[in-house]
């Protein structure tokens, strides 16, 4: 099923299933990362052999919103056993957002030997694979600093997204229907996280990240996610698309189905996302659309 | 404000940890969160069950408070409700077992930080304070009846 079901995808090797990871846990060339929004999840037990990446901790800076510079994706890299050369193979919490998070940030550095695990965390536990708490104990390498991080190719600023809207190109808002239509203010099952104003950024259509997922956490089919982007939406191969949610997580979660599965050429994940956008003095928005 | 003499200590035990110590600390309550559900046939003085729009699961708060005016908690956590919240459930209901249901509306939030340390307290960890609030909650309407009734 997974072999057929990937291979309709325009990025194969992007997505691995779990039973590709659990066949390769001794393979050396590979690095499992874990990456979650349960800060403690990966201490409570995690794939043998695999490392934690805090969204936070490893790979925000500490004092500009902002991600990492060349030196700390180097140090980062280097601390977790990862070279140049590595197949780094991300897994996560909630269907994958952190973990297409972490895959994107990687991506800003170039690291393009990477993959997702379809169906996350939650997948590989409910099919009974082994576990353990064992932090792997590993000899740091010496990763190449990368010559830039490219924030131009996959990533929107908040100057980006103006001008985007401001050329009428296709923007996706892919958090709930609640919050695209400004009726309410967090995230469905979660506390304010400080926004001040409900609604979406004119012109962006909302399709929620969850409709590109299974109840069990796996990407749809290429099949039904054409149906959702390419016939529902309107996108195609050749289209400008920006994407945001909250913070840009959700969001890295629809950049990856856009990029990788569906194979989109230009898709931009605008991590400033809601939480800038819906505060910045001056911003126009829109609601109830 | 002084806390409850049973979350005072797991304060002062806490809080100089290094933060992998920390971290191992609450591992070790966010899986013992489980002794604290309520069992089969145990009544309750108070109940309150219910699954907030901010919150990822159903949480049910069960409240007991002797003649001598001594609470005693229970919490029952859905499953996907996170480890951080699991933890905090623990030292809760550890913490506060025994005190009065005025002291107990009385603890400020800010022993959070120092047990858990300020790296994990953080965006996405925001429930780590809802467990305390759902207590001081039912705190709050236990105490309210008993005057009532008195």
């Amino acid at each position: 099923m997974s072999d057929d079901k990937f291979s309709a995808y325009a990025n194969p090797d992007a997505l691995v299933s779990t039973q590709w990871v659990e066949d390769h846990l001794k393979d050396d060339s590979i690095r499992i990362v874990e990456s979650n929004e349960d800060l403690l999840l990966y201490d409570t037990g995690h794939v043998p052999g695999a490392v934690h990446i805090d969204w936070r901790r490893d790979l925000n800076d500490q004092t500009v919103r902002d991600y990492v510079g060349t030196a700390g994706f180097k140090e980062l890299c280097s601390r977790n056993g990862i070279t140049p050369e590595t197949t780094v193979v991300f897994y996560g919490d909630k269907s994958n957002w952190w973990s297409c998070y972490a895959f994107w940030v990687f991506q800003l550095f170039g690291h393009t030997n990477a993959k997702v695990m379809d169906g996350g965390r939650d997948l590989w536990v409910s099919e009974g694979r082994p576990t353990d708490k064992i932090v792997p104990d590993l000899a740091a390498t010496d990763y190449p600093e990368p010559a830039s991080r490219d924030d131009i190719g996959i990533r929107a600023f908040h100057a980006d997204t103006m001008a985007h809207l401001k050329a009428g190109l296709p923007m996706v808002d892919v958090r709930s229907p609640g919050e695209y239509k400004g009726e309410v203010t967090h995230m469905p099952e979660y506390p304010q996280e400080g926004v001040l104003r409900g609604g979406h950024i004119p012109g962006a259509k909302s399709c929620p990240w969850s409709t590109a997922a299974n109840d069990d956490g796996t990407f749809k089919t290429a099949d039904e996610l054409r149906a959702i982007y390419t016939e529902g939406l309107g996108l195609g191969n050749a289209d400008n698309i920006v994407a945001y949610c909250r913070i840009g997580e959700r969001s890295s979660h629809t950049w990856f189905v856009l990029k990788y599965l569906l194979g989109y050429k230009t898709v931009r994940n605008y991590d400033g996302s809601w939480v800038e956008w819906g505060n910045m003095v001056g911003n126009p928005i829109e609601k109830d659309c | 404000m002084s806390y409850p003499a049973p979350l005072q200590e797991i304060i002062e035990l806490s809080e100089h940890l290094p933060d992998p110590e920390k971290r191992e600390v609450l591992i070790s309550y966010a899986e013992s969160a489980a002794q604290y559900e309520p069992t089969e046939g145990e009544t309750f003085d108070l109940e309150d069950i219910r699954k907030d729009e901010e919150c990822t699961d159903t949480v049910g708060i069960f409240l007991n408070v002797d003649d001598q005016g001594r609470a005693s908690y229970k919490v029952e956590l859905g499953a996907k409700v996170q480890t951080l919240t699991r933890a905090m459930t623990s030292i809760l209901c550890r913490g506060l077992e025994g005190a009065t249901l005025e002291e107990i509306l009385q603890v400020p939030a800010d022993f959070v930080p120092r047990i858990v340390g300020a790296e994990l307290v953080r965006l996405r960890s925001q429930t780590v304070y809802y467990v305390l609030t759902r207590i001081k909650g039912a705190a709050k309407v236990q105490l309210n009846r008993l005057r009532a009734a008195s």
